[in-house]
């Protein structure tokens, strides 16, 4: 998957979880922090965020370990291949 | 009577005590608020008073108000459902509750006080359990972890307020004339913005809330002064991470529960704990593996539950704990809880709890609930549900989200939640 379509899988992903909440759509793009904020998802969704992206891009970037990431961009970057 | 004074509060004090939201409150904003409440209570005749609130006001205010008249203090949950708040406030004869509105109970005295605080675990279907502390062994603990370092220390209250976490900060503040800030949004930006208005320099989290944290935490953001982990297993990435962020800082991670209080403290930066503290009296704690499990011996143990049968405390006065101990090396690592637990961020969730609540949702006919791994948090709670034929999925599915969300703590509502048509059954008769 190119980190294009791993930002449009996030997008997805967040959306439903956020629709889930019953809290309104966010505009997401590669600069937006995932706990920043902007967004209102809490580190529990966030957790299940990533669960969910191993699944549907087929490997786990953090097998070996946790990787810093911060923006919505920089965890696609880590999905992407 | 304890006698005014002994919370160390006193009318008239500037210094300030707690930052929430936007309001700073001070030592002597305390003393006049406790002040009032033991008039109350002792025109009331209270002997057992109950704090519901999440506010450090009512926290701290209770806990002093308790602490001057002698009386019982019931610390409650606000996400526990009122059946059983109701049901604790019966059965001890529980005659005030402390909240924004404090308001007198129907209940009277059910005999002599003995100046105990009553916390309690989360409980959703099963009624909560209820261990008692006494106040002088949570203070003196505060007080010797008080070294020069924690004086006037500013706390960002991650955990709890009413969780024996929570309540240990906020009494560490209070020994330390320090300051408690909590946020009014308990997200890891409304952590952090709370954090830097207010100088915060003393974290005490889970690792999960420090993973959250340092995603949003900058360089210069905060000059933090300690860091403590506890609630969970401290991993060595996360504290490697959070060395290399803050090097200033001292990183110490503890293993504490309600049970047993504080049990050991360790500061080398390096996962678990030495394996010689096993059988050896540390920080006047003893601990041994029995069958691969940690038992604890501590003089900050809690009486006992008062409410449960199953006591944990055995008849040789150890206490048997539900972590799984794993010696390597000179080195001993807490490696999980017992098998059913699902640990999401230092929370423990029983899945029978949850299955039990979505079993009485409308339409739901069969629920499994079980742990799922990831990085960050540990585990999260998912669920499958097979719901009745003929009702719309989407709709149902919707509709007993709410429900979880409305009335379940939010570690326990399940993150991964599926529709499904039916739940495999194991020979063994058992789900999953």
């Amino acid at each position: 998957m190119t980190e294009a379509q791993v930002l449009e899988q996030i997008t997805a992903i967040v959306q439903r979880m956020l629709e889930d909440k019953g809290v309104k759509a966010a505009t997401i793009e590669a600069d937006t922090e995932l706990l920043g904020g902007a967004i209102n998802i809490d580190s529990l969704d966030l957790a299940m965020l990533v669960r969910e992206l191993e699944d549907v891009v087929g490997h786990d970037p953090f097998a070996e370990g946790f990787i810093e990431f911060r923006t919505v961009g920089e965890l696609a970057k880590l999905y992407a291949k | 009577m304890s006698g005014a004074g002994a919370f160390g509060l006193e009318a008239g004090d500037a210094t300030p005590l707690v930052a929430h939201a936007s309001a700073i409150l001070s030592r002597g904003d305390f003393a006049t608020a406790a002040e009032a409440l033991t008039a109350k209570m002792t025109a009331a005749g209270v002997s057992r008073l109950m704090v519901h609130s999440d506010n450090p006001f009512d926290i701290l205010r209770a806990i002093d108000a308790a602490n001057r008249t002698g009386a019982d203090l019931f610390i409650a949950h606000t996400n526990l459902p009122e059946t059983h708040i109701d049901a604790v406030v019966k059965k001890f004869g529980v005659q005030m509750i402390v909240a924004a509105n404090d308001r007198a109970t129907e209940e009277s005295a059910v005999g002599a006080a003995s100046g105990l605080i009553y916390m309690m675990t989360s409980g959703t279907t099963g009624a909560p359990k209820i261990a008692s502390h006494s106040l002088n062994a949570l203070m003196s603990r505060a007080k010797a972890a008080m070294h020069p370092g924690n004086r006037g220390a500013k706390w960002l209250l991650t955990y709890q307020p009413t969780g024996f976490a929570g309540v240990q900060v906020q009494l560490t503040a209070v020994v330390g004339r320090g300051v408690v800030v909590a946020p009014e949004q308990r997200t890891p930006a409304g952590f952090l913005e709370a954090a830097k208005a207010n100088g915060v320099t003393q974290i005490s989290a889970t690792p999960t809330f420090w993973r959250a944290f340092l995603m949003v935490i900058r360089p210069g953001d905060l000059n933090l002064r300690q860091i403590t982990l506890g609630g969970e297993a401290a991993d060595q990435s996360t504290l490697d991470r959070i060395k290399k962020a803050f090097p200033e800082a001292r990183v110490t991670h503890i293993y504490a529960s309600t049970e047993a209080g504080v049990v050991f403290s360790v500061h080398d930066g390096r996962e678990g704990f030495p394996a010689e503290w096993l059988e050896t009296e540390t920080q006047g704690v003893t601990m041994r593996v029995s069958d691969g499990f940690l038992h604890i011996r501590t003089p900050n143990a809690m009486g006992g539950y008062v409410s449960d049968t199953a006591q944990p405390k055995l008849d040789d006065g150890w206490l048997a704990t539900a972590d799984r101990v794993e010696i390597r090396g000179d080195r001993a690592f807490i490696v999980g809880r017992d098998d059913s637990t699902i640990n999401v961020a230092g929370s423990k969730v029983y899945p029978l709890m949850v299955e039990q609540f979505l079993l009485r949702q409308a339409g739901v006919i069969e629920a499994h609930v079980y742990g799922v791994s990831n990085p960050i948090s540990g585990q999260l709670v998912a669920a499958d549900v097979v719901i009745e034929p003929g009702l719309d999925p989407a709709a149902t599915r919707s509709a007993i989200l709410a429900a979880c969300r409305e009335n379940l703590a939010q570690y326990q509502v399940p993150r991964a939640f599926k529709v499904v048509d039916a739940i495999a059954v194991r020979e063994s008769g058992k789900k999953g």
